[in-house]
């Protein structure tokens, strides 16, 4: 698409420079000296001082390997199911929601402009273990009495689908939206099978959508902590979680910082082989 | 948002063999969307619910009975802060949307239609944001604002919010810009059409979707958050932070009658825009050019 | 963080926080205003005023600026640890904070000394338990703002029974019914208790008991969740059958559910205090005491406690709540509730946090952390 060669011009230089020198000053400069911290021993009250100390590293690693991989596998979770969830909605109002294709995306976000907490609050009225929905299946005897939702995996995993399913559906949309609809009546001539049809046109052109989205899910769903904090139970404990509370209660800076910047580092990594699986160099930019 | 943009104007499908099993299936999907978004609007259903209860004690947990009395304005602003804290939330939504919705296009446009050095750099730049634990994030603003003398506060919520929403809009509007056609584009330039007439006429409507997708996005993310925020805001409230604090006590009915009142905003004016759009009759109208 | 910016060559001349001079009071007099962060909806209110704040003003002439920006102790102090680290002033000149993160910015050097000859109404109203408290010997930082205990919350129907002991959370018969707290101090002072232990005294290796304790119970599926404010509408729900609790959360749950109890263990409870205290530096160190004496008032504390129903560090202010609730029930329900003015008996059973040096607060945070995140 870019790929005619030209002269150098100052254009993208001049696009990218507001947001990359904020992005600069606001980001790369703090999390620089957050790097060094991860090296630094010490406590909070006697100061942490810069040794080095690369054991901060493999210390949090054995520590919270639990944790770590927990989170990682939810996140993985929370995207696949977002994606098959918002995929056929996102198509829908792409394709056919007609004039009001906007409003649906603001239909989408709309609750999202509520506070967290009374979300979640809403969640718990509905799913507590004797609420309107469990109580009535365990009076039916549907369920067993010791049944509960809250405070398992499911709960946290329920909690994290619901909050970033939006980050899902709209890269889709945006995606799905810019297709040719003539070019999706020739692939059904051409193929004569609405499912090949999807498959060999559809699905290809949405790729970017799909990458984009579970961008926009993952990375953040696996550094969460607050549907773990407040749904979750005994052993759903995520690396988010660890990581808040050594910065805001154990004021333990060294070890937050390094277990932030492994899981950053595990993101990175991830991202990149993701974006190898799905083919094209051109959907990571 | 009232603006309809489109690519084309969304042609009826054209006859062919499978236009009789489309038809017989045509429900699925309107219906499964439904579905979706009914989803997403059941805690608000409570929310607007537990808006109209008569709590017995401090805690708004257990419904008691019917009452409007959070509705009327003495009781709704009864509390300053709280007030103030909507206030504030609002602004630093608009202002920090409007922002990094901005700067984040132009770098989704630099990235996808442009070569250049550091590019690769760029993109790690981005992700880094988005891979970071808030309470890191937030503790390291923190630290730089304090080492640079700046008091926290309004100002540096907004600078926070941006910081964090960029990243989210470069993606969203990246799924929109890559694999682009500039044929449209060099056809307005062959038409003799200057730069800049050529970005608001052709550029701009195509990439809009992504663009209102994405700032819509960075609204939510901006009003929601209260981790970064609860570092660098100072004297400063926001609805997370004062909501968060009053949880301690118990959360008042006057938040979830501030919260649907605020959506109420957003469905009028969507049951508006769907109403308008029907009076102007049926036949796709011919797409409307921002700009 | 100080000591991270330091670290880091990025401003911040202290390394430690006792190294900050205690160089007196900023002034000697009052100035006419006074900032003051407090918590969220934790002074009384009335038609979308809030009464005592307006007899301050009326009575002293001291204009308020009142802001409810402290959501927990915490994430508060990580936002004014820099200033004060760096021997700067912060905005406010009075805070509420919990007694234990108040022992620990008095061993920071980041409060000022009070001047007890500005508090003549702390001197002749304040409760016996409130002078001289173990985390600010004779007051000499800090004073009551609201208080609470740290006991059991249960729902006798689905407990079966009474609870009496702190033993009783960990009965295998409530399985996945037991809340317990992710605040570490509250946690292992009722479990060190619930060993005979005396908080005061414990030693590493009685944290480690009692840490393997709780991880016994844990793993036995006794607890559903370790939980923070939320508990209470898990309570509420009968998500959970018996929790500790926070007395002030049960006294308002009970207007919902008045089957609920709370109850000081046998072995003991906690007794945590909010208290006001006047940061490094503030610039209007006068007129906070001046609001400190103001609300040792009886009339004043009466008022305060009436609307927020925590415990009162003012024992007088009870037989004004029973004078007020001639006329309004509400009042006596709130001056005859233990809950608000507890006991001797509950009192007599009360003990306070450990004082945790930095060491000591690393190695408990430690064990704690390996109890909550399996």
């Amino acid at each position: 698409m870019a790929r005619r060669s030209r002269r150098w011009s100052p254009v993208p230089y001049l696009l990218t420079l507001p947001g990359a020198l904020w992005l600069t000053v606001f980001f790369i400069v703090p999390m620089f000296t957050m790097f060094s911290v991860s090296f630094q021993e010490g406590n909070f009250e006697e100061g942490f001082v810069f040794t080095g100390y690369w054991q901060n590293y493999t210390n949090v690693l054995t520590r919270y390997d639990t944790q770590l991989f927990r989170s990682l596998a939810y996140g993985l979770i929370v995207t696949l199911v977002t994606l098959c969830l918002s995929y056929p909605m996102a198509y829908w109002i792409a394709r056919r929601g007609g004039k009001n294709k906007n409003l649906f995306l603001l239909l989408i976000l709309l609750p999202f402009f509520t506070p967290f907490i009374i979300r979640t609050l809403a969640w718990k009225q509905l799913l507590g273990d004797n609420s309107i929905i469990l109580g009535t299946l365990k009076g039916w005897n549907l369920l067993p009495e010791s049944y509960q939702v809250l405070a398992t995996s499911t709960a946290v995993l329920s909690g994290l689908i619901y909050n970033f399913l939006p980050f899902m559906a709209l890269p889709l949309y945006v995606a799905l939206e810019r297709m040719d609809p003539s070019l999706l009546d020739a692939a059904t001539d051409l193929y004569s099978n609405r499912r090949q049809a999807f498959l060999r046109v559809t699905l290809p052109l949405s790729l970017p959508g799909v990458f984009a989205g579970s961008l926009l899910t993952f990375i953040p769903a696996v550094g969460d902590f607050i549907n773990a904090d407040l749904l979750g139970g005994v052993n759903t404990v995520m690396i988010g979680n660890v990581i808040q509370r050594e910065f805001v209660t154990n004021l333990d800076y060294p070890e937050g910082a390094a277990l932030s910047f492994l899981l950053m580092g595990m993101i990175v990594i991830g991202v990149f082989l993701y974006a190898r699986v799905l083919g094209t160099e051109e959907l990571t930019g | 948002m009232a603006t309809q943009v489109e690519t084309k104007p969304t042609a009826p499908p054209a006859p062919g063999p499978h236009k009789e099993r489309r038809k017989k299936r045509a429900w699925i999907l309107p219906t499964y969307t439904g579905v979706i978004i009914a989803y997403l609007f059941i805690p608000i259903l409570v929310m607007i619910m537990f808006g109209f209860n008569e709590p017995a004690g401090r805690y708004n947990f257990q419904w008691e009975g019917f009452t409007t009395k959070w509705y009327n304005p003495d009781r709704l602003l009864e509390f300053e802060d709280l007030n103030e804290a909507v206030k504030n939330s609002l602004l630093i939504g608009v202002i920090s949307t409007f922002v990094s919705t901005v700067f984040g296009s132009l770098i989704a446009l630099a990235l996808t239609r442009h070569r250049f050095r550091g590019r690769a750099g760029l993109n790690l730049g981005l992700f880094l944001p988005m891979a970071s634990p808030e309470v890191v994030l937030g503790v390291a603003l923190l630290a730089l604002f304090v080492s640079l003398n700046v008091n926290t506060g309004f100002v540096t919520i907004v600078i926070s919010h941006v910081m964090f929403c960029i990243s989210y809009v470069v993606v969203t509007v990246k799924a929109r810009t890559s694999g682009f056609d500039r044929s449209l584009e060099d056809a307005a330039k062959d038409l003799g059409a200057d730069p800049w007439t050529t970005f608001w006429t052709v550029t701009f409507p195509l990439i809009f979707p992504g663009i209102l997708a994405a700032s819509l996005l960075a609204f939510a993310l901006s009003v929601d958050d209260y981790v970064i925020t609860s570092f660098n805001a100072g004297g400063t409230v926001t609805i997370p932070l004062w909501v968060y604090g009053a949880s301690r006590i118990g959360v008042p009915p006057q938040v979830n009658v501030m919260g649907t009142l605020l959506f109420g905003i957003g469905v009028i004016y969507v049951l508006v825009s769907i109403f308008r759009g029907r009076r102007q009759g049926a036949v796709p109208s011919p797409p409307v050019k921002a700009g | 963080m100080s000591a991270f910016l330091a670290a880091c060559g990025v401003g911040g001349s202290n390394e430690t926080g006792d190294q900050n001079q205690d160089d007196g009071l900023t002034t000697t007099k009052e100035n006419g205003e006074l900032n003051f962060a407090n918590w969220p909806l934790y002074i009384d209110r009335a038609k979308g005023r809030r009464p005592t704040l307006d007899d301050f003003t009326k009575a002293s002439g001291i204009q308020v600026n009142y802001k409810e920006n402290i959501q927990d102790n915490e994430t508060f102090f990580g936002t004014i640890q820099e200033p004060l680290a760096n021997d700067q002033a912060i905005e406010w000149d009075i805070v509420v904070l919990t007694d234990w993160m108040i022992a620990r910015m008095i061993r920071l050097g980041y409060l000022e000394e009070l001047d007890h000859s500005l508090l003549p109404n702390f001197e002749a109203h304040a409760g016996q338990i409130y002078k001289d408290p173990v985390y600010d010997p004779s007051n000499a930082h800090s004073v009551p703002w609201q208080s609470g205990i740290t006991g059991i919350g249960y729902d006798p129907k689905l407990t079966g029974g009474e609870i009496t002991s702190f033993n009783q959370l960990f009965d295998p018969s409530l399985e996945g019914k037991v809340g317990m707290f992710k605040e570490m101090r509250d946690t292992f002072t009722l479990t060190l208790l619930s060993l005979d232990i005396d908080p005061q005294e414990a030693s590493i290796a009685d944290i480690e008991a009692a840490t393997e304790k709780l991880i016994e119970q844990r793993e036995q599926g006794i607890v559903r969740q370790y939980y923070g404010n939320e508990y209470a509408d898990a309570l509420l729900r009968g998500d959970l059958a018996a929790t500790m609790a926070w007395s002030g959360d049960v006294f308002q749950l009970q207007f919902d559910n008045p089957d609920l109890r709370f109850v000081v263990p046998d072995e003991g409870g906690v007794l945590w205090v909010d208290n006001m205290a006047i940061p490094q530096n503030a610039a209007n160190p006068i007129d906070a005491h001046t609001f400190m004496d103001f609300v040792y008032d009886p009339e004043i504390a009466a008022q305060i406690t009436g609307w927020v129903n925590y415990i009162c560090p003012v024992p007088e202010a009870q037989d004004l709540l029973l004078k007020q609730g001639e006329k309004d029930s509400y009042y006596k329900t709130v001056a005859e509730s233990p809950l608000v003015f507890p006991t001797p008996e509950m009192e007599a059973n009360l003990h306070g946090y450990k004082d945790l040096t930095a060491d000591e607060e690393e190695q408990w945070q430690d064990l704690f952390q390996s109890v909550i995140q399996g």
